[in-house]
């Protein structure tokens, strides 16, 4: 009688923190649909195949397909001034952290 | 005389080629081994622990080598890329960039992809 009751309430218990891991795992790792729409902003210099940073020259990098994290840690860098670039740093001042999350969400899932 | 500067960038030009050719490629292959452990063997830290780390794997070499360099000079702050980037000759630098950027990974063009809403 217990053994059957205690397998149903680990199944009820693996099944809700499954759910719950799932959805503070969605909620953390940003939104892609609406990284797709901040993105807009980036095309700019990242859009255009070949684009040159000036003074120093040198190719604005790949960002499409970039590992999650690192993007968020970057973008986080520009924000904070930690990692200096004049435009990259304006670009993040003006994002939020959820747009951060949301951005590298979106980048990272079109990877080839 | 009106051609020493033209001649001082025909030697520097030679003597870049010369550094970027003295590294021979199973040497790069032996330096690029360190790289390995965090943007992994093909260059694309594919791991989930290496998400937080670059993918180098096809992405521009003179974008690469500027990191490198500012890590170097310590302009971009990483305690772990501080301390590979430091004994790094500028022809290492520029090999190491090339090695990278030249294998194929998963990082694109944002042109290709549809923006925006």
């Amino acid at each position: 009688m217990t053994r059957p009751l205690l397998a149903c309430a680990l199944t009820i218990l693996a099944a809700t923190s499954a759910t719950s891991t799932f959805a503070a795992d969605a909620a953390s790792k940003g939104d892609v649909k609406a990284g797709k729409a901040l993105v807009y902003t980036c095309g700019g210099c990242h859009g255009v195949t070949g684009y040159m940073n000036a003074y120093p020259n040198y190719h604005v990098p790949r960002i499409a397909g970039q590992n999650y994290d690192y993007l968020v840690a970057a973008l986080t860098e520009y924000k904070t001034g930690q990692r200096s670039h004049p435009t990259m740093r304006a670009q993040g001042e003006s994002l939020s952290d959820e747009d951060i999350k949301n951005i590298a969400a979106y980048l990272s899932s079109i990877a080839k | 005389m009106k051609f020493a500067p033209a001649l001082l960038i025909v030697c520097g030009l030679a003597m870049n080629l010369a550094h970027a050719e003295s590294i021979p490629p199973e040497k790069v292959k032996e330096k690029a081994a360190t790289c390995a452990a965090c943007h992994g063997a093909d260059g694309n830290s594919d791991t989930p622990a290496q998400s937080q780390y670059p993918r180098l794997a096809g992405q521009y070499h003179d974008y690469l080598a500027r990191a490198l360099h500012e890590y170097k000079s310590g302009e971009r702050k990483n305690p772990i890329m501080a301390g590979m980037a430091a004994p790094l000759s500028e022809a290492e630098i520029d090999a190491l960039s090339r090695y990278f950027a030249a294998m194929p990974g998963k990082l694109d063009d944002l042109s290709k992809h549809e923006q925006g809403n």
